[in-house]
Formats: structure tokens, sequence, C-alpha cells
């Protein structure tokens, strides 16, 4: 007599290859979890990365996370599995078993299919911690000890084992659910169900598709500045409002719009009667039926892992290219003593020889000015409140600096293409030095203002503004390069107000020694600006945030692309018999595959068409809404962007395949 | 009337050590002829349908449809053969679900490449001559049996095959959605002369043929012909062979 476990073992033997994408992907997840809370218990590198336990607290709420969403997806994938099998079910319930044996049944194979998964994910996990403790190390610079991080972190296991248990429980729980409610007759005849009838109907249709339209013209109207109802409303309200219109906008698209389009193109008789269309079309109204819900949250979660890679990837990225602008030289600092220059010269010498280094010296002259509207760069930082470090205010005015010293630093900084954009400036011209983009929009070109040198007015008319400082903010705010000739009659009258030297280098660049040497000489000085220890610094400071929500990333990923996948391989699977028909009525196997990728092509571009909207959206609204705007709406800042839509796609593009060729396989193996 | 079918000494065997499905089969179907296929559950029915379609290949022997040796045909033109020449009706209907009876007749259309005006003509005029012209907008599972079944027959008949094939095409249908289906199949072949093949069990469908070939052990042990034209007598003649047949067993 065979008993339960055996026909557990049995089963699933006999339907590996069907279950081998379920088990590898419960695996991933068990990987992923595994991995974090190995990493969440490693105190040596916690300690090495943050000491006020924020990365700690982050941890917390990112496993909490983590938890409801391993419940979510492993509670799905057995439901999915169980419907697909309520005839085998029906028939053990013929053969006279009860449904507490059944259920014991279930759970035998969960233990069975979760004990692999555990084991694979627990050596995979810890492979998975070790690296990823090196490339934190390396990138970071860090000195751990590596033999004070175990490969197997022992209470991480026992987390892992305690927290699969309750999934399992979790999962007995809802299969006993779902035995206790239905009946025999339920369980035989649950696969031939036939499908609800799909009512087209014209309002929620339309509202669906308003809806989107409204929530993408809200986040577009940020780009009205200080008029938009961002600002009239308040940006939250408004961010709330539009996340609504979405979300919503998005259930009835999918579910109202898609097949009422879909029904009325097939008024289009000429592109309906081709030999795929008039098998595609109404294949896909007719899955909408009964997978609109599933479709919903594939949509709503691409959207979500989608927004916040590229939220992210942009929040990463920003601050780092905004490291040009805070340091635009390798190294910089203010002359307040003049032996320093010779103290720092000689440093710099023990690390690089004199014609690998450029030193500029620059003098920085400081003048009142007149005008119907000044800048908002002449007077930052003047009162409490809106400076920056409130110890050290400055006194209003513009800081100038020579054409050719401008000139001259822009080159030792490497920044070849912006000299070559520059104007020829006159004498009764000036150029001005942005801190950010005016929020109107609004530009100050041709301005007119009156420079008091010493008691001499001098008219100058801004002949272009720019975002290329050529020093630091920390060192000149409200920089105005002016003419030498001009720049010669300050310097005659007036004494400079700080002195800058600017060093450069590509030898010097990554130098933390020379950083840390210089300091000390400095004594701390708050003018002292380094570019790349500022993105050192940057990177300390953010790649453990980028890490954790990596983690959340890599599995909202796994979760959608295997979602994706056994949807279709199973409504491809159920309807074998319509691709022997087509088979007999004569389509090629090349025409059968081409409708089949159209099939899945369909299911797999919702969510990600909306995915990809949603998040440039959603990246337009933080960027412009939420973030500072030091490099003003340059192209480049949306590169990280774009790379993780790229790397989005490319792991649609994987699970796309390997669903097709699935489907392909299970409709042509004869 | 011209051959449009013949089968020469089709073998099939499919394991080695059993008996094989098919034993040198050859038979000859003029154009225009209603054959009906019978006998009992593993005779050899089913395999010889799939190798006359070319869904299976025989091990041994040649059959030529339309004067086409199947041998030569594989994998595409295997499949424009079918598009081309055959048509089918099972059982189960095997009807696309997600489509509407209009759209399931026009599918083998469209597969032809046809204008919609045409293809929409052609499927009503059909739905109108089958009975089911007022269904042309429902779904499959809306449908009774028989409706179901005389559209699959109308789906198969639409693109005017050569020759079509029809495997236990009353299995699943009460007797008078049977008897609808059959003088359906009977009314296209004489008056479209669309050449049918039947499997069947029951011999009162058998005799809407109008020659019948009956199986046994993968060869053809009896041939009956319909004479005068006397349905009632031929499905007599039928039920006696198939009687005597049993008592031999």
């Amino acid at each position: 007599m065979m008993n339960n476990f055996s026909i557990a073992v049995k089963n699933l033997k006999n339907n590996f290859s069907f279950y081998s994408l379920y088990l590898v992907s419960v695996a991933f997840v068990i990987t992923i979890y595994f991995t974090f809370t190995s990493f969440s218990m490693n105190r040596v590198m916690l300690e090495k990365m943050s000491s006020d336990g924020r990365i700690e607290s982050m941890c917390r709420v990112i496993s909490v996370c983590l938890m409801i969403f391993v419940v979510f997806y492993m509670s799905y994938s057995n439901r999915f599995f169980l419907r697909r099998r309520t005839k085998e079910l029906g028939i053990y319930a013929l053969l006279g078993y009860r449904k507490s044996t059944m259920l014991s049944l279930l759970t035998f194979e969960n233990i069975l299919v979760c004990s692999g998964a555990l084991a694979a994910g627990l050596v995979f996990g810890a492979i998975l911690h070790k690296a990823i403790v090196y490339g934190i190390t390396v990138l970071l610079n860090l000195t751990v000890d590596n033999s004070q991080i175990p490969f197997f972190n022992l209470k991480a296991i026992a987390d892992t084992i305690r927290f699969i248990l309750l999934v399992v429980f979790v999962m007995v729980l809802s299969n006993a659910r779902f035995l206790l409610k239905s009946s025999l007759m339920d369980l035989v005849r649950f696969e031939k169900s036939a499908e609800k009838k799909l009512k087209f109907r014209k309002i929620p249709a339309l509202s669906g598709f308003l809806f989107i339209i409204g929530g993408y013209g809200l986040a577009l109207d940020i780009f009205r500045g200080t008029h938009s109802i961002w600002m009239t409303f308040g940006f939250y309200p408004t961010g709330l409002l539009t996340f609504l219109l979405i979300a919503f906008g998005t259930v009835f698209f999918i579910n109202s719009f898609l097949p009422f389009a879909v029904q009325v193109s097939k008024q289009n008789k000429k592109s309906f009667y081709t030999d795929t269309k008039i098998i595609t079309m109404p294949n896909f109204v007719y899955r909408i039926r009964s997978n609109a819900r599933t479709l919903i949250m594939l949509t709503l979660l691409s959207a979500a892992t989608l927004s916040i890679s590229s939220v992210m990837a942009l929040s990463m990225y920003y601050p780092i290219a905004a490291v040009s602008r805070m340091a635009p030289s390798e190294l910089e600092f203010r002359i307040e003593k003049e032996s320093q220059v010779d103290n720092i010269k000689g440093l710099v010498s023990e690390y690089a020889s004199a014609d690998q280094v450029t030193f500029t010296q620059t003098d920085i002259f400081k003048v009142t000015a007149e005008a119907d509207h000044l800048p908002m760069e002449y007077s930052v930082g003047t009162s409490k409140g809106d400076a920056d470090n409130e110890n050290i205010l400055r006194t209003a005015g513009f800081e100038c600096i020579s054409y050719s010293q401008y000139i001259a630093l822009l080159q030792a900084q490497n920044k070849e293409a912006v000299v070559k954009q520059l104007p020829v400036l006159n004498n009764d011209e000036c150029i001005l030095v942005k801190y950010q983009p005016n929020a109107d929009g609004s530009d100050e070109t041709g301005t007119v203002y009156q420079l008091d040198i010493n008691g001499n007015i001098t008219s100058l008319t801004v002949c272009e503004t720019t975002l290329n400082n050529p020093i630091s903010f920390a060192n000149s705010i409200g920089t105005l390069i002016v003419s030498d000739s001009v720049y010669g009659q300050m310097k005659e009258s007036l004494t400079p107000e700080n002195r800058v030297l600017s060093i450069n280098g590509k030898i010097l660049e990554k130098n933390e020694d020379l950083y840390e040497a210089m300091k000390q000489a400095l004594g701390d000085s708050p003018y002292f600006q380094g570019n790349s220890h500022r993105v050192h610094e940057i990177f300390s400071l953010n790649s453990s945030t980028f890490l954790l929500i990596g983690f959340l990333v890599v599995l909202f990923f796994i979760a959608t692309g295997s979602i994706l996948y056994f949807n279709n391989v199973s409504a491809i699977t159920d309807s074998r018999a319509d691709y022997e028909i087509l088979d007999k009525m004569g389509y090629s196997e090349k025409k059968i595959k081409k409708i089949i990728r159209k099939q899945t092509r369909t299911f797999f571009f919702i969510p990600f068409c909306f995915g990809l909207l949603d998040s440039l959206f959603a990246t337009i609204v933080y960027k412009t809404g939420l973030m500072q705007n030091l490099l003003g709406n340059r192209l480049s800042l949306y590169v990280p962007t774009l790379i993780a839509i790229a790397l989005t796609a490319l792991i649609y593009l994987i699970y796309y395949q390997l669903t097709v060729h699935s489907c392909c396989k299970t409709v042509l193996h004869r | 009337m011209a051959t449009l079918l013949k089968a020469k000494e089709v073998t099939k065997i499919y394991a080695k050590a059993q008996r094989p499905s098919l034993n040198k089969v050859s038979f000859d179907v003029s154009e225009g002829e209603f054959i009906g296929i019978m006998g009992a559950s593993g005779s050899g029915k089913t395999t010889l349908l799939n190798v006359l379609s070319t869904i299976d290949t025989p091990t041994d022997g040649d059959i030529w449809i339309n004067g086409v040796n199947l041998r030569q045909l594989r994998g595409a033109s295997a499949a424009d053969f079918r598009r081309d020449n055959l048509g089918f009706i099972f059982q189960e209907y095997f009807l696309l679900d997600s489509l509407t009876i209009q759209e399931n007749i026009s599918v083998p259309l469209t597969l032809q490449k046809l204008p919609p005006k045409k293809i929409e003509s052609m499927v009503r005029s059909l739905a109108e001559q089958f009975g089911i012209a007022s269904q042309l907008n429902k779904y499959p599972n809306e449908l009774s049996g028989g409706q179901r079944q005389r559209a699959s027959a109308a789906r198969a008949i639409v693109k005017k095959p050569s020759i079509l094939f029809a495997d236990q095409p009353t299995g699943a249908l009460d007797s008078s959605s049977a008897t609808e289906l059959l003088h359906a199949l009977q009314e296209a072949n004489q008056e479209l002369h669309t050449t049918i093949l039947m499997v069947t069990h029951d011999s009162y469908a058998a005799s809407f043929a109008s020659r019948i070939l009956i199986f046994k052990d993968g060869r053809i042990i009896k041939e009956l012909c319909k004479r005068k034209d006397d349905r009632r007598e031929f499905y007599e003649s039928v039920m006696a062979e198939i009687s005597r047949l049993d008592t031999e067993r």
C-alpha cells in the first residue's frame, strides 16, 4: 500500500519539469532572504558601514517587507499549482480519499519542495552573502577581518528555517481552506468550468483611459513650476491624487479598456481577418476575463519595481554627478596663510611630479552691485536660515574672477568642451555662474548690473549664464566672470576677498592619503574640497541603502517574472488542444510559434510598458519636485534611469524567451 | 470518377515487438465518394486517419492524395498541404473556445488569405446551410453539442477541402443531433461534392456513406457498397455484417 509520502515523492518525480521552475524560483527567493538575513546579522560589516544604527533600522524595515513579500509570493504560487491539480485531487476524492488525507499529501509535497529549495537557498545565499561582503569591502576600501564572518551564520540559518516553516504553515492553512470550500463536483469539474462572459462596458473603459491620462497629465504639470497644481495644492496631496489616479486608472484600463479596445478594433476587418490575429485578438479578450486581477497585480508590481529602481538610480547618481559642481577641482582650498601654499605644494610633490599637476591660484574680488533685480546667488547665505553652515555667514555681493582665470581653471579641470563654447567677453559684459537654474525657467542673460568698484560704477551686461562653476561653492558663490581689463581695475583698487588654490591632475584622483594629509595641514578648514574624496564619501553613505533596496528590487523581479511564466505556461498548456487543431488545419509550426509569441508578448508587454511609463513619470516628479537642481535638466542625468530600465527590459526579455520556449515545447511536443 | 486518394500497402508499426497497427492496407477513394470506416477499438481506424492526414507517417507503403505522395511532405510542406487539401471533424468538436462561431469558421479561410468580405459571405452561406446562422456571434460554450458539431463541420467544409476526415463525429451527440449532422454531411457530399472519409462505431452513421471499409487487426476485412441509394437497406446490411463479425470474434 502506497502511503501519502511515497505518492508525494512520485508526484514530484513525474512532474519534475513542471515543478522545476517552482523549485528554482522558491530557491531564488530563499537565497535572497537568507543573504539578507545573514547580512543584517553581520555585526562586523554593519559596524564598519555605519555607526549611528541607521542601517540596522533600515534592515528591520526591509526585512518586514521581505517577509510579507515572500509569504505573498509563495502562497500565490502554491495556489496556482493547487488550481492546476484540482482534477487530480478530484480523482483522489472519487477514489475515497478524505480531505484530511489529501491535505497531508499536499503538505508532504510542499515540505519536500521547500526543503529542497531551502537547502539550495542556504548554500547560494551563503555564497552570495560572501560575494556582497567582498564587493562592499573593495568598493568602500574597508579593512575587514574575513575570519570573523562565518560562511554559514547559524543564527541566520535558524531564522530562515523558522520563517520557511511559518510560510509552509500558512500554505497548509490556505490549502485546507481551499479543500474545505470545494465540493467533489467543484474538484472534478474545476478546470472545465466555463469562463464568465465578458461584458464590454463603455464607462469603466473610458474612465480607465481618462484616469491614466489625467494621472500622467498631473505628473507633467509639475514642469509649470511655481504655477503648477503641485505648488498650489501642495506636493504630497497632489502626489497622492496622481498615485490614486494612476493606480485606479491601471485597474480600469486593464479590466475594461483593453478588452473594449480590442473588441472595437476587431471591426477593422481587414486587419482582423488574418491567420494570426483572428486567433490572438479573441484569445486576449478571453484570457483577460480570468487573468485581469493577476495582470493588474503584475503591472502595479512592475511599476513599483521600476519606479523604485529608477528613482534609486537617480538619487544615487545625482549627488555623484553634482560633485562636479560642489568640488570642480580635484583639490581646492582657501589660502588663509601665505605659508600654506608652499606647505601644500610640498605635500603634493610627495605624490606627484610637477609636470603631472597644475596649481591655479585665483584671487576673488567681492563687489556690491545694483540692478532692477539681483539674482538669488547675490545674497544667498547672508542670513541665518538659508546658509548651509550658519556659523559662516557671507556678505552679499558678486565674487568676481577674470575671464582668463576662468579659462585656465576649466582647462585644468579638463573641461575643454566648455571652453570651446565660451563667448568672447567684451569689457562691458560678464558671465554669471548660477547655483541652480531659476525655478520659473527665467534667465538673467541681458540684465545689467551696476558694479561698485571702490566708488567707480561700472555697468556690465550678463551675456551668458552658466552652471559650470570653476570654484567650489564653499569658496565662491555668486561668481561673476568679468573681462580681464575690468578685473585689472578691481585688482588696482581692491584687496581680494579670498584667494583660492585649485590643484588638478589625473594622478591625484582617488588619493585618500593625500587628502587626509592636506586636511591635517589645513587644520580641518571648511574651505578645503576634494572631488574624489567627495565621491568616495557619497559611495560610503549610500551604498548600504542601495544594497538593501537592491534586495527588494531583485525579489520583485523574480516574482514578476515567475508569475508571468507560470501564468503563460499554464494558459498555453490548458489550450493545448487548440494548437493541435490549428496544426491539423494547416498552421505550420512557424505560425503556431508566432501565435504563441504574440499571446505571450502581450502579457509581458502590458506590465512592462505600464511599469515603464509609471516609472518615467514618477522619476520626473521626483527629480523636479524633491531634488535639488544643481545640474539643470541635463539628459545625462537620466542615464542611470535608462540603465535601470534597460536592465529591467533585459530581465523581462530573458523571462519572455524562457516562457515562449516552455510554451512551444509544451504545444509542439508530440 | 478520378481517384483522389490511393493507399498502397500502408503499414504502421509503433513498437518493434508489437503487431502492426496497420498491416499492408491498400484501397482507393474516388472524388466525391463518402467512405465509412468501421471496426472495433484497436482495429487501426484512428491510425489510418492519422497517416492519411499527414499527422503521422507510415512505417511502410505509400499514400497519394490529389497525386501528391504524402511521403514527400515534411513540416511546413505538410502544413501547407493540410491547409489546402484537408478538412477535419472530431468527436470532441475542438472549436476554439475564445473565438465566436463566426470566427471559428473563418479561421481556415484567413489561412488561405481570402479577403474579409469573401470570408464573411462564405461563412454566412455555409452557416445557413448548416442551420447555425443565428448562432454566429455566440461562443462555443453557449451552444448545444449538436450545434457545436455542425459549426465544426462548417469550419471543415468552408475551405472546400479535397477530402474531409471525420473522426467519430456523432460520438458525443444525441440521436436527433447526430441525424442532423449526418444529413448536413450528406448534403455537402452531394451538393458540394466534398469527398468524405468518416470513422465511426455507429452503423446508423455509417449507413450515410456510399461505401464502408471494415477494419480488424490493422487490415481491411470487408468492404460494403451501397446499392440503389437506399440508406435503410444499406443500414440493415451493415447491421447484419457487424453482428456476423461479432459472432465470429
